[in-house]
């Protein structure tokens, strides 16, 4: 049997751009699903009362309009509340159901105006279909476990408080697993887990859809309209939770940008370096498989591992040539003068145990600050840094001497494979750096001395 | 409040609760009803009083019992009480409570008097709001849309009577200013509504669902904790931020101890003494806290080799903090740390701010005492003599007054 006009697709499809092929793979399916939801719920569910339905979409729509950016390009809204009081309401009033209302409303959520100024076609699609389906899913539930009620009373509350519970939670699970799904499948390169916090904000989302229902069956069952403005200011205070913490977020970050800066400033050399730094720990936190949470703790550690650096002379930072030992001695400081200075600093205290356990080596020589316990090996996070730290150091260029290659860089980890590095860490650096596939310092410098030989005389050029 | 004799502080921390508890247990004789009603209420404000929920910016103490107390007279109105005195015997009696139970916890009768007073007058205004709307205009109307209209009006009173309270007793008469008034009204808003807000929904569920309403505004409450709580600790980082950075040069060995943390300590009292609002003190604050930061360029190689001025710290720390978040806009008031105030034939010079002439007097008296070990009458002399162009005579004549406060002028030393 032979499908007409299947071969011309299947040629215009190998025509479009991977990047459009992985959009489409996650928008067609979505959006599908979500109509076939939106139809099946539209032919089979009882229509709601429309007033209370427009009401609740109005501020459903406002709500998503005023979303937070909580993460890293992870828009959230307290807008769960609002669907959750409408679907407990439709459930409960006789001839209409949950969800078709529900269906109808998320419907409706997706499309930002943001999304339409910068013609983004994907968003608003995948959007449409992880929503719709996360509402059908859940407007399910509330159908078929407040079915039975039909009495309106202050007992009512404790059939509505687990149907709300499972409710809600299908609904933020749902989401969260397809918002994943489509960022792992249109970013496979990516790291595995693409956004941290997600079990705190599950949470969050989880109790202000449990909170939704219920005063959504108080409303009903206390049948005073004030309570339906009492929950329009509660729904507020939900945003500003969000919102919250959101501010909190974008503090921390802009905490660390400041420090970053400043030492900057001092120092340009650290520039690069840091940020590389932060690179490589990233890329050996995901092989590792840390979640996103570690793995921000881990680049914010990397990101300050340096700090100490603002506080020891420039000229010794900045020499030319080997240090002496008294120089050494001072610029080994560095690693306990991060902790004096972050000393105060509440939220970067995890961090700073990090940072400054970077010089530590694995069987328990080498130094550091509180972190650093002579004969131990320091924690796994610390071994990670150093590993990153190290071979930064040699594949770039010093003021003593010029960058090394990458060849040279990784012998010399696998060297002190053991002693100073973690030997897990030096093999799971190997494996992502031949994973990235980008290759780092000077192409043929494999030779230290001659390295240091090449920053001392300049004259001298590099025949390869 | 700060300048009341002691002995009329105590007298007033004595006679306060006891004339708070025998109002309570009067008006609760008047209320009728089940006075059982009026004891659980009190408790709960009791208890509610010790959640600590947020510090707002102007230093006014949100608790849990702000939205007990908004919930008390919705709840009392739909039981058979006289209003508004079963509202104000549970506050009465509740407020006596925690009074005792503050004090036992180690706050002071000086701290603990504003704000008792305050919240008794706030909560009072109210309920007394609340419960003469609801029994003259709004009698008749039960559980419609109306219903919220005297709750706002009731708390919008409530939120004027404890901010002209806290003007009236804390702040002084020096420094109250319309323009301070309005802004501690704006900052304290969202706070006061959210906790209000959960109060009322309480209050306005209960006498459906009884005690299922209690579990329904308590998660709401917990949100507008926790978002509260993260607001706070959003000022706290950059706060610690800005601090850490300020003791770099310190922990290197290019400044002086301590200078940077007596400087702003010096220069936040300056600030308050002139009358300036809660946000510029911040500014200044920060700019203290910043304004030696260029220091860290002390050791570059050129610097050394060439040597530098007090220009030169003042422009690099600016520089420095231009690329900070968030303290950005100070940055081009520490670059004048170090300009004269007025130049020859000027009355004042316009581009230079307050701000830069607030540090610039505040440094230059730590500098002279504890880097060049003069007494502060000697440094305080020096500054006046530079009165004419370098330091503004109005922030000498500020610092003269906090010294004299604070004592460290000590007895004028006679002339050998």
């Amino acid at each position: 049997m032979k499908i007409p006009g299947l071969d011309k697709a299947r040629r215009r499809w190998w025509r479009l751009h991977p990047a459009v092929q992985r959009r489409l793979k996650v928008a067609v399916p979505y959006s599908v699903m979500g109509f076939a939801i939106l139809v099946a719920s539209a032919v089979l569910g009882e229509a709601p009362d429309w007033a209370l339905w427009a009401l609740f979409t109005v501020l459903y729509v406002g709500l998503e309009f005023f979303a937070v950016e909580v993460n890293d390009k992870l828009y959230q809204s307290s807008s769960i509340m609002v669907i959750m009081t409408a679907g407990v309401i439709f459930a409960l009033q006789p001839g209409s159901s949950a969800t078709l209302g529900m269906v109808l409303m998320a419907a409706l959520g997706p499309f930002v105006p943001a999304d339409f100024k910068e013609r983004r076609w994907f968003q608003p699609m995948a959007n449409f279909g992880q929503m719709v389906i996360a509402a059908g899913v859940s407007g399910l539930i509330l159908d078929v476990s407040l079915r039975q009620v039909t009495s309106l009373e202050a007992q009512t509350l404790f059939v509505v408080l687990p149907a709300a519970i499972v409710a809600s939670a299908f609904f933020v699970l749902l989401q969260q697993a397809l918002i994943r799904h489509a960022v792992r499948t249109v970013y496979p390169y990516d790291r595995l887990e693409p956004w941290s916090h997600l079990g705190a904000l599950f949470f969050a989302q989880f109790s202000m859809g449990t909170l939704g229902g219920l005063i959504g069956a108080a409303y009903l069952i206390a049948e005073r309209p004030a309570v339906l403005v009492l929950i329009i200011g509660v729904y507020g205070i939900g945003h500003m939770s969000l919102y919250a913490y959101a501010q909190l977020r974008v503090s921390h970050l802009s905490a660390i940008k400041g420090f970053v800066k400043t030492l900057e400033a001092k120092d340009m050399y650290t520039r690069g370096h840091t940020e590389r730094v932060a690179y490589f720990s990233e890329m050996i936190g995901e092989e590792y498989g840390f979640s996103g949470t570690q793995i921000e703790e881990l680049k914010w550690a990397a990101l300050i591992h340096d700090l100490g650096k603002l506080a020891v002379p420039t000229e010794l930072i900045r020499k030319r040539g080997r240090l002496d030992d008294e120089e050494y001695d001072t610029m080994k400081e560095h690693a306990h003068l991060v902790e004096e200075i972050l000393a105060e600093v509440d939220f970067l205290q995890p961090m700073v145990e990090i940072a400054s356990g970077h010089h530590s080596h694995y069987d328990g020589n080498g130094y550091g600050g509180r972190g650093h316990k002579e004969g131990e090996t320091p924690s796994l996070a610390a071994c990670i840094v150093a590993v990153a730290d190290a071979f930064d150091a040699m594949t770039s260029a010093r003021s003593y001497r010029m960058a090394l290659s990458q060849r040279y860089a990784l012998s010399e980890l696998r060297n002190q494979s053991g002693a100073q590095f973690h030997p897990e860490v030096v093999d799971a650096f190997e494996r992502a750096l031949k994973k990235s596939g980008r290759r780092w310092g000077a192409p043929h410098v494999n030779d230290e001395e001659m390295a240091r030989r090449l920053a001392e005389e300049p004259e001298l050029t590099l025949r390869g | 409040m700060a300048n009341w004799h002691p002995r009329v502080i105590l007298a007033a921390s004595w006679l306060f609760p006891i004339v708070a508890l025998i109002v309570g247990i009067f008006s609760a004789m008047e209320a009728g009803g089940n006075p059982f009603y009026i004891l659980i209420a009190s408790t709960a404000l009791a208890l509610g009083s010790m959640f600590g929920v947020a510090t707002s910016n102007s230093g006014n103490h949100f608790t849990m019992g702000l939205a007990v107390a908004a919930a008390v007279p919705f709840v009392f109105s739909g039981l058979d009480m006289i209003e508004p005195a079963g509202s104000i015997a549970a506050y009465g009696i509740g407020l006596t409570a925690v009074w005792v139970l503050r004090h036992s916890r180690g706050e002071s009768h000086n701290e603990l008097l504003p704000v008792m007073v305050r919240r008794f007058g706030g909560y009072v205004v109210y309920a007394i709001v609340y419960s003469s709307m609801r029994v003259g205009l709004f009698a008749d109307l039960d559980g419609g849309w109306e219903d919220l209209f005297p709750f706002a009006v009731a708390v919008s009173a409530w939120l004027v009577a404890e901010v002209l309270i806290r003007a009236l007793l804390v702040v002084g008469p020096r420094e109250l200013s319309r323009s301070y008034l309005a802004r501690a009204f704006l900052q304290d808003l969202n706070v006061f509504m959210g906790l209000t807000l959960t109060g009322a929904l309480f209050g306005e569920l209960f006498p459906e669902i009884t005690w299922w309403a209690l579990p329904i505004a308590l998660l709401p409450y917990s949100f507008a904790h926790v978002a509260f709580k993260r607001f706070q600790d959003t000022k706290t980082t950059y706060r610690q931020t800005i601090r850490a950075l300020a003791r770099i040069p310190e922990v290197s060995g290019l400044g002086v101890d301590g200078h940077a943390d007596r400087t702003t300590d010096m220069a936040t009292a300056i600030a308050k003494g002139i009358g300036l609002g809660p946000v510029q003190v911040e500014e200044v604050e920060y700019a203290a806290l910043m304004h030696d930061i260029g220091r860290v360029s002390l050791s570059e190689p050129q610097v050394i080799r060439m040597g530098y001025t007090d220009d030169d710290i003042a422009r690099w720390s600016a520089e420095i903090i231009a690329e900070s978040p968030y303290v950005e806009s100070v940055a081009d008031k520490v670059r004048q740390q170090y300009e004269p105030y007025r130049r020859p034939g000027e009355q004042t010079d316009p581009d230079i701010s307050l701000v830069s002439r607030i540090i610039k007097v505040a440094a230059a008296y730590d500098w002279k005492v504890h880097r060049d070990g003069m007494s502060p009458l000697n440094a305080l002399e020096e500054l006046h003599a530079g009165a004419a162009y370098e330091y503004d005579p109005a922030m000498v004549a500020t610092l003269r007054r906090i010294l004299d406060r604070r004592g460290v002028l000590g007895s004028v030393p006679v002339q050998s």
